[in-house]
C-alpha cells in the first residue's frame, strides 16, 4: 500500500530460489565445569532449587489430586490441574535471565513457569522493592497470611509469597493471586512479570505480541515471552500472532527508533504431546517445531531447537537470544525440547503412550541428571541437594496448610457480598490518558486537513427552515467518529489505532481520513488480514497499560476473533481480581448490500459475552458522545458502525454535534421522536426505518409512534423504555440481526418482565430472516422494512382498518417458521 | 373475464341491504346457480345466486357489512385476474378517513375506536391485556360480554375504553366498589352532571348472577323496534273495544267448509269475512282510510289493506292493494299468499313498506285474545285488531236471553285524525258489515 515502496515487476519476475539457512538443534554441549565462568555456585544451586521447587509443587498437587492428601495432609481440589512434571529445566531455564521487566505469558500448563519467573524476579527485585511490591499487593493480604510468625529474610519471605499466592489461587481462595477468579489455568502475578496463563490452547500466541508492541511502542524496557506448547502451533491465531510479529514494515517504514523487530519470543514448550496428540509422527508435520521458523521471515525467526532437559542449554540460548532483541532483530522462535511426566491431567490413563518411554525419560530426569552433575563438577554435594529437597518440602506442607486453612485463606464470601463477582467484570473507570507524557504527532491538531475540513460543515443536518443541506455539506456520523478518536490521540500518548486499510486508505469507510497525516507511523498503522491478530495483540497490548483501537472491517469477520473476542477480551478484568485494565475501543462496521457474508448484524453475538460493553451508535451527535465515553473508559468496548450512514447528518440534536469534548454516558437509550399510541424500540440504523414507519402510521392509521434509539446493547438502562412502555402500552422491538436468538429477543423478554400489567399486546419482535443475507436488490426480503412495523402492529398488537399485510406475522406462521428453522 | 356480483336493488325505496351470511370464500370455486351469500332488507331476506360459473377471486364486504344497492360486493373470474379496479371505495373510502383524521384531533380514543375497528373479529377467545384487564378494575368495568378488538379477539385497551366513554361518568367510590363488588352503574347517575355514584350501582342479578345471554338485536327487530316506538312517540292514538254478532259469519264459514268438501276451491276463512267487512265500512268511511302527514291528511281513492303476518323472523305486514276491487275469494286468495311468501322470506319490499297500506288489520282471534291495543303503523290513522269469538248472553226479545257468539273488534285510530264520534261510528259500521256479511260461493 505505501507510496514509498514500488513493487518493480522486473523485480517481482526475476528467476531465483528461496534459501534456507540451517537450524540448530541441541548444539548446546556445555559441561558445568566448562560453566562455572558464567556461573556462581549460588547461581548452579539456585538452579537447582528453583527445579525442585517446580517439581514438589506439581508433585503435592497431583497427590491431591490422584490420592486426596499429601504429606498426610488430606485435602480435595475439584478443579483443574495441568501438571508439568518433567519440564522443570525448560521452565525455570526460560525464566532464569529474564528480568523482573521481561514479560512471561503462559498456557493451561504453567505453573511450573509461574514459579520459575518469579523465582526469578524475587532473585532479582532488591529487598525493598520486593517488600514494596507484597505490601502493596491487595493491601498487603497476601502478604499477610505468609509473613505471620515467619522469620527469615525478604527473599525467603518472597519465596513464601509466590508459592502461597500460586497455591491460593489454584484452590480458588480470596487470598490468590487473582483473588480466586482465575484458577490452576489462569494463575498469574504482574508485578514479577508473569502475565496471563491461558486456557486457550495458543491463546498467548497473538496476546503476547501484544504485549510486545506496548513494550516497542511505549518504550518500555523488557521483552516478551510466548510460553506456548508444540500442540498450539497448528492453531490460527498463534499464526496469525506470527504474522504480526514479523511484519516488514517494523523495519521498513517505522521511523526513527522505533525501527526495528518486535521484543517477543515465541518459546514453544515442546513436551510432545497436545492432550493426547503426539504433535511429532501423529498430529503435526513440521518433526521439529523449529522448522516453522524458517517459513516466516527471511530471518527464518532466529529459530532453533533447545534441549530443555538441562537448564543451562536453554539459559545459555536465551543470553543469545536476548542479544537478538536487544539488537531490535525479534521476533524469535524458540523450541524447548521437554516431556511431561503426568498425564494431560490427573484423570488421564496415558492410554496413548508406553510406560517404557516414560521411564526412559525419567531415566534422564532433568533434576537428578543436573544435580548429579553439580555433585560430579564439585559444585556441591549430595547432602545440600538433600537439604534442598528436605526445605522445599517443609515450605511446602506449611504453604499447603495455610492455603486449605478456611480462616486464614477464606474464599470470596458470595453470600455475605453475592455481587462481588460482578462487580470486577468492568473496572468503570474515567482515565483521560493511560501515561502522562506528550503525544507523539506529526503538527498541531488544528493543522490537520480534516480537521480543517469539518471545521467548516453544517453540524446540524438541516437549514433554519427545515432544509436539508448537501451530503458533502453535512457533518457526517464518520466525521463524529473521527472528531472523538483524533482527540484522543493528541490526549493520550499510549493510544494506537491498527487494522486493515487503516493507514493511508483512511480505513476501508474514510473514518481515519486525515490521521496518517497527523500520526507517525508507529501510532497508526496497517495490519495484516488477520482478525485473530488484531484482536488478540490489541489485547496485549491494553493489559500491559496501553490503550488502543482494533478495527474489524466487517461484522461478518467477527468469528476470524471469535476466540480473543469472546474468551479474552472480555475475561481479563475479571480473571485477574481487577488487577488489569482493558481500555480497548474494538470498531466493528456492519455492512449492507454485500450479501451473506458482508451484511450481518452480529451484535447481538457480543451482547451475550459477560464483560464486553455493547454500542451501536447510528447519529453524528451519538457517535462522537459515545466513542469519547468509549476512549475515556477502561474497559473493552466493541463499537458498532453502520455502513448504511456513515454518510448520515444530525438530524436529531437541536444546535447540531457540539464543536467541543463531551461524553454520552453507556446504557441511555435515546427518544428520536415523542408518541403515544406505540413505542418502536431499534438497535442500530434500523432506527431510520422505524422512523419511516411512524411517519406512515401517523398518516395512514392516525397512530403516533414513538421511536427510541436503544444506543447501547450492553450495559442499557430499561426505565426509559419502561416508561415508554407505560405510556403506550405496545412495544416493537426492532434490529438489522436475524431474530432467532438475536439480543432483540433479551430486549423484549425484560421489558416483558418490567412492564408486564401495562401491555396491552406482547412486545413484538422485527428482526431480519433466519436466511442468510441477500444480494442488495433482495434485501428488503431480508431486512425490517418500513411497512414490516405496520403489518406487526396490525397482526400482533391492534387490527388497523383496511391494512393489508405484505408480512405475515401470524402466530401460525411464527410456528411454521420455527418447526423448518428459518 | 371478471364477472362482477352487484347488491341488487330490492324495490324502490331499499338504499341498502345487510350482508348476513357468506356461502362461498375467497378463492372457492363457484358454479352458476350456487348461493354466494345471503342479505337482509329491513324486513325479508334473500339470496344471491352465483349467474355464472368461475372462481370468487375477491369479496368486498364481510358478513353484517351494510352494503349499498348496486354496490360491487365480488368478483367471480379466472384466478389471476385483477380485482382491485371493482373494489368499491374511491372518493367514499376518503371521506371516512378524513373524518377520522379529523376527530383524531379532538378525540383520539374515539378516532381510534372507529379506526382501528377490526377487520375479523373472533368473538369470545376470552384473552385479555394486562392493560386492558388494570384499567377495567380501575374503572370499574365488567368485561363479561365484551368483544375484543385486538388480534385473536383479544380484549384491548381500546376496547375497555370505548366502553367507558359510553358509560355516564363514575365518581372514584362508585368504580372501586364496582370493580370489587361485580356491580354495574346504571344508565344516568344521582350525581353532579347525572354521574353515577355508589349507591347508583346495581347488581347484575343479586341472586342468580350471569344467568343472561345478551345477544345482538337482528336488523328486523331493530327496525320494528324503532317503527312501534315512534308510533307510540309520534301520535294520539287510543283504542275502542266493540263486540259484533258472529252468527251470520259462523254460518257462512259453515257453508264455505262443506262447499270445500264438495270441490270448491277457494276456504274463505274468518278472517278474510272480516277483512271484507273491513273493506267494505272504509268505503264508507273514507277519514279512516288516510295517513296522518301532521299538517296535512292523504285520503286514499283507493283500499290498500295491510295485513298483520307473524313469522319467525318476526311481524310483518304485508299490503294487499285495490283491495276494494276484490271479490271475497279473491281477497281470500292473495291473502294466503302474500302471507305464504312473508313466512318464507321472499315477499317484494315494497309491499311491506307501512307507507304502502291505507289501514291495517291485525288478527289474533285464533289465539283466543279477548281485547288488545294494536299499535297504528304510522301514518295511518287506524288499525283494526281482531279478538277471539266469545258467547255472550243476547236479550232474544220477549224478555228471553240466550248465548249468542260475538267477535271482538278493538279499533286504535289516531285522535290527531279521528275524533271519538267518528272512530265509532266507523267501528260501528265495521260490526254492521259483519252481522250482514253477504256473498256467493
Amino acid at each position: 500500500m505505501p507510496k514509498v515502496q514500488f513493487i518493480d515487476p522486473s523485480v517481482a519476475r526475476q528467476a531465483g530460489e528461496i534459501t534456507f539457512n540451517p537450524i540448530p538443534v541441541n548444539q548446546y554441549a556445555k559441561t558445568v565445569a566448562e560453566e562455572k565462568a558464567n556461573f556462581s555456585n549460588d547461581d548452579f544451586l539456585r538452579i537447582y532449587h528453583d527445579m525442585v521447587v517446580i517439581r514438589e509443587f506439581e508433585t503435592m498437587l497431583n497427590l491431591i489430586k490422584t490420592t486426596g492428601e499429601y504429606s498426610a495432609i488430606p485435602y480435595d481440589h475439584p478443579g483443574p490441574a495441568h501438571l508439568s512434571a518433567g519440564q522443570e529445566a525448560a521452565a525455570v531455564g526460560m525464566a532464569y535471565t529474564l528480568t523482573v521487566d521481561d514479560f512471561i505469558f503462559g498456557s493451561h500448563r504453567s505453573h511450573g513457569e509461574i514459579l520459575a519467573k518469579g523465582l526469578s524476579a524475587i532473585q532479582k527485585l532488591n529487598d525493598t522493592d520486593l517488600l514494596a511490591i507484597m505490601e502493596s499487593f491487595f493491601n498487603g493480604t497476601v502478604l499477610n497470611v505468609v509473613k505471620k510468625d515467619f522469620i527469615g529474610t525478604t527473599k525467603e519471605l518472597g519465596r513464601r509469597f509466590l508459592i502461597y499466592g500460586t497455591l491460593a489461587e489454584i484452590f480458588a481462595r480470596e487470598t490468590g493471586f487473582n483473588k480466586g477468579l482465575g484458577g490452576s489455568m489462569h494463575a498469574f502475578f504482574t508485578p514479577f512479570g508473569v502475565y496471563p496463563n491461558n486456557a486457550i490452547v495458543g491463546g498467548s500466541g497473538d496476546i503476547s505480541v501484544g504485549a510486545a508492541l506496548y513494550k516497542k511502542i511505549n518504550r518500555k524496557p523488557g521483552l516478551v515471552v510466548a510460553n506456548i506448547g508444540d500442540a498450539s502451533m497448528a492453531c490460527g491465531p498463534v499464526w496469525e500472532g506470527l504474522s504480526f510479529a514479523s511484519m516488514d514494515q517494523f523495519n521498513e517504514l517505522w521511523e526513527g527508533d522505533m525501527k526495528g523487530g518486535l521484543p517477543v519470543i515465541f518459546n514453544v514448550m515442546n513436551n510432545q504431546y497436545g492432550m493426547g496428540g503426539q504433535t511429532c509422527g501423529e498430529t503435526m508435520g513440521y518433526g521439529k517445531v523449529a522448522r516453522i521458523g524458517a517459513g516466516v521471515n527471511p530471518e527464518q525467526m532466529h529459530s532453533e531447537s533447545v534441549d530443555g532437559y538441562n537448564p543451562l542449554a536453554v539459559i545459555d540460548a536465551y543470553r543469545r537470544k536476548r542479544q537478538l532483541i536487544d539488537e531490535k532483530k525479534g521476533p524469535i522462535l524458540l523450541e524447548i525440547l521437554t516431556y511431561r511426566y503426568s498425564g494431560h491431567s490427573p484423570s488421564d490413563a496415558s492410554s496413548y503412550r508406553s510406560k517404557e518411554e516414560i521411564e526412559a525419560w525419567q531415566a534422564q530426569d532433568s533434576i537428578a541428571s543436573f544435580g548429579k552433575s553439580l555433585v560430579d563438577a564439585k559444585v556441591t554435594d549430595q547432602n545440600t541437594l538433600d537439604t534442598v529437597w528436605a526445605d522445599i518440602k517443609q515450605i511446602m506442607v506449611e504453604m499447603l496448610k495455610l492455603s486449605i486453612n478456611d480462616e486464614v485463606s477464606p474464599r470470596m464470601d458470595i453470600r455475605q457480598r453475592p455481587e462481588q463477582i460482578g462487580e470486577m467484570i468492568f473496572s468503570n473507570q474515567s482515565v483521560d490518558k493511560m501515561e502522562d507524557r506528550t503525544p507523539e504527532v506529526n503538527h498541531p491538531m488544528a493543522e490537520n486537513p480534516r480537521v480543517i475540513q469539518i471545521s467548516k460543515k453544517e453540524r446540524f443536518a438541516f437549514d433554519a427552515d427545515g432544509k436539508p443541506f448537501s451530503k458533502m455539506k453535512q457533518y457526517q456520523l464518520r466525521d463524529g467518529i473521527f472528531d472523538a478518536i483524533v482527540d484522543r490521540f493528541y490526549k493520550d500518548p499510549t493510544l494506537v489505532a491498527y487494522g486493515e486499510e487503516n493507514r493511508d486508505w483512511g480505513g476501508a469507510f474514510a473514518v481515519y481520513r486525515g490521521l496518517t497525516e497527523a500520526l507517525p507511523y508507529h501510532r497508526l498503522f496497517n495490519s495484516p488480514i488477520s482478525e485473530a491478530s488484531i484482536v488478540g495483540t490489541a489485547i496485549g497490548y491494553a493489559m500491559c497499560g496501553g490503550r488502543v483501537i482494533p478495527e474489524i472491517m466487517y461484522c461478518d469477520f467477527l468469528g476470524r476473533c471469535g476466540d480473543e473476542v469472546f474468551n479474552q477480551l472480555p475475561k481479563w478484568q475479571a480473571m485477574s481480581g481487577n488487577m488489569l485494565k482493558m481500555p480497548v475501543v474494538m470498531r466493528v462496521s456492519v455492512g449492507s448490500k454485500y450479501g451473506a457474508q458482508h451484511s450481518q448484524d452480529w451484535t447481538s453475538l457480543v451482547a451475550h459475552i459477560p464483560g464486553l460493553k455493547v454500542v451501536f451508535p447510528v447519529t453524528p451527535y451519538d457517535a462522537k458522545g459515545l466513542m469519547n465515553s468509549a476512549l475515556q473508559g477502561t474497559d473493552p468496548v466493541i463499537f458498532f458502525e453502520s455502513q448504511r450512514v456513515y454518510d448520515i447528518g444530525e438530524q436529531f440534536h437541536k444546535g447540531g454535534v457540539p464543536e467541543g469534548y463531551y461524553e454520552i454516558p453507556f446504557g441511555e437509550p435515546d427518544v428520536k421522536r415523542e408518541g403515544k399510541d406505540v413505542t418502536i424500540l431499534t438497535i442500530g440504523a434500523t432506527l431510520y426505518r422505524a422512523l419511516d414507519a411512524a411517519k406512515i402510521l401517523e398518516e395512514k392509521y392516525g397512530l403516533s409512534a414513538e421511536v427510541i434509539d436503544a444506543r447501547s446493547l450492553v450495559p442499557f438502562n430499561y426505565e426509559k423504555v419502561v416508561a415508554s412502555v407505560k405510556k403506550t402500552g405496545r412495544i416493537i422491538v426492532s434490529g438489522d440481526a436475524t431474530s432467532r436468538g438475536s439480543f432483540l429477543n433479551d430486549l423484549a423478554r425484560n421489558i416483558t418482565e418490567l412492564a408486564f400489567d401495562y401491555l396491552d399486546a406482547p412486545p413484538v419482535v422485527v428482526g431480519s430472516r433466519n436466511w442468510i443475507t441477500p444480494a442488495y436488490e433482495l434485501e428488503e426480503a431480508f431486512f425490517p422494512q418500513p411497512e414490516w412495523f405496520i403489518d406487526a402492529i396490525h397482526e400482533k398488537i391492534v387490527p388497523l382498518k383496511g391494512h393489508v399485510s405484505g408480512q405475515n406475522f401470524s402466530d401460525l406462521e411464527q410456528i411454521r417458521r420455527a418447526k423448518l428453522g428459518v | 373475464m371478471a364477472f362482477v356480483v352487484i347488491m341488487p336493488k330490492q324495490g324502490q325505496s331499499v338504499e341498502s341491504c345487510i350482508i348476513t351470511e357468506w356461502n362461498k370464500k375467497k378463492g372457492d370455486p363457484v358454479k352458476k346457480g350456487e348461493i354466494l351469500f345471503a342479505y337482509e332488507t329491513d324486513k325479508a331476506s334473500f339470496e344471491e345466486e352465483a349467474a355464472v360459473d368461475g372462481t370468487l377471486l375477491d369479496l368486498f364486504y364481510e358478513t353484517g357489512d351494510e352494503v349499498p344497492v348496486l354496490t360491487n360486493v365480488c368478483v367471480i373470474g379466472a384466478p389471476g385476474e385483477p380485482t382491485d379496479a371493482f373494489r368499491p371505495g374511491g372518493t367514499k373510502a376518503e371521506t371516512i378517513e378524513v373524518e377520522a383524521k379529523l376527530e383524531t384531533i379532538g378525540n383520539k380514543e374515539t378516532a381510534e375506536t372507529k379506526v382501528n375497528s377490526p377487520i375479523s373479529q373472533v368473538p369470545g377467545s376470552g384473552a385479555i391485556s394486562p392493560r386492558a384487564k388494570n384499567l377495567a378494575e380501575k374503572e370499574g368495568i365488567l368485561l363479561d360480554g365484551l368483544t375484543g378488538s385486538g388480534p385473536g379477539g383479544r380484549i384491548i385497551e381500546q376496547d375497555v375504553k370505548a366502553v367507558i366513554n359510553s358509560h355516564p361518568k363514575t365518581t372514584p367510590l362508585a368504580k372501586m366498589i364496582a370493580g370489587e363488588e361485580q356491580l354495574q352503574p346504571t344508565s344516568t347517575g344521582t350525581g353532579l352532571g347525572g354521574s353515577v355514584k355508589a349507591k347508583d350501582l346495581t347488581p347484575p342479578n343479586p341472586i342468580y348472577a350471569n344467568d343472561f345471554e345478551i345477544k345482538k338485536l337482528s336488523n328486523m327487530r331493530k327496525l320494528i323496534a324503532k317503527a312501534m316506538h315512534q308510533s307510540l312517540q309520534n301520535s294520539a292514538q287510543l283504542t275502542h273495544h266493540l263486540g259484533a254478532d258472529a252468527r251470520r259469519m259462523l254460518e257462512l264459514r259453515r257453508k264455505v267448509k262443506k262447499a270445500n268438501d264438495n270441490g270448491y276451491p277457494v276456504n274463505i276463512t274468518l278472517n278474510d269475512m272480516v277483512c271484507f267487512a273491513v273493506v267494505k265500512a272504509l268505503r264508507k268511511f273514507p277519514q279512516a282510510n288516510a295517513h296522518f302527514l301532521g299538517d296535512s291528511v292523504k285520503y286514499f281513492s283507493k283500499i290498500h289493506l295491510g295485513i298483520a303476518v307473524d313469522t319467525d323472523r318476526g311481524l310483518m305486514v304485508p299490503v294487499i292493494r285495490n283491495a276494494d276491487d276484490l271479490s271475497i275469494q279473491g281477497l281470500s286468495n292473495q291473502m294466503r299468499e302474500i302471507a305464504a311468501s312473508c313466512r318464507k322470506g321472499a315477499i317484494n319490499p315494497e309491499l311491506l313498506s307501512s307507507e304502502a297500506a291505507s289501514f291495517t288489520v291485525s288478527n289474533l282471534g285464533n289465539y283466543g285474545v279477548e281485547m288488545f291495543t294494536p299499535v297504528i303503523n304510522l301514518p295511518q290513522v287506524g288499525i283494526l285488531g281482531v279478538n277471539t269469538i266469545i258467547p255472550r248472553p243476547k236479550d232474544l226479545g220477549d224478555g228471553a236471553y240466550g248465548f249468542v257468539p260475538y267477535i271482538g273488534l278493538s279499533l286504535s285510530y289516531d285522535h290527531q285524525a279521528l275524533d271519538g264520534g267518528e272512530a265509532t261510528r266507523f267501528l260501528k259500521q265495521i260490526a254492521t258489515e259483519i252481522e250482514n256479511l253477504e256473498f256467493e260461493l
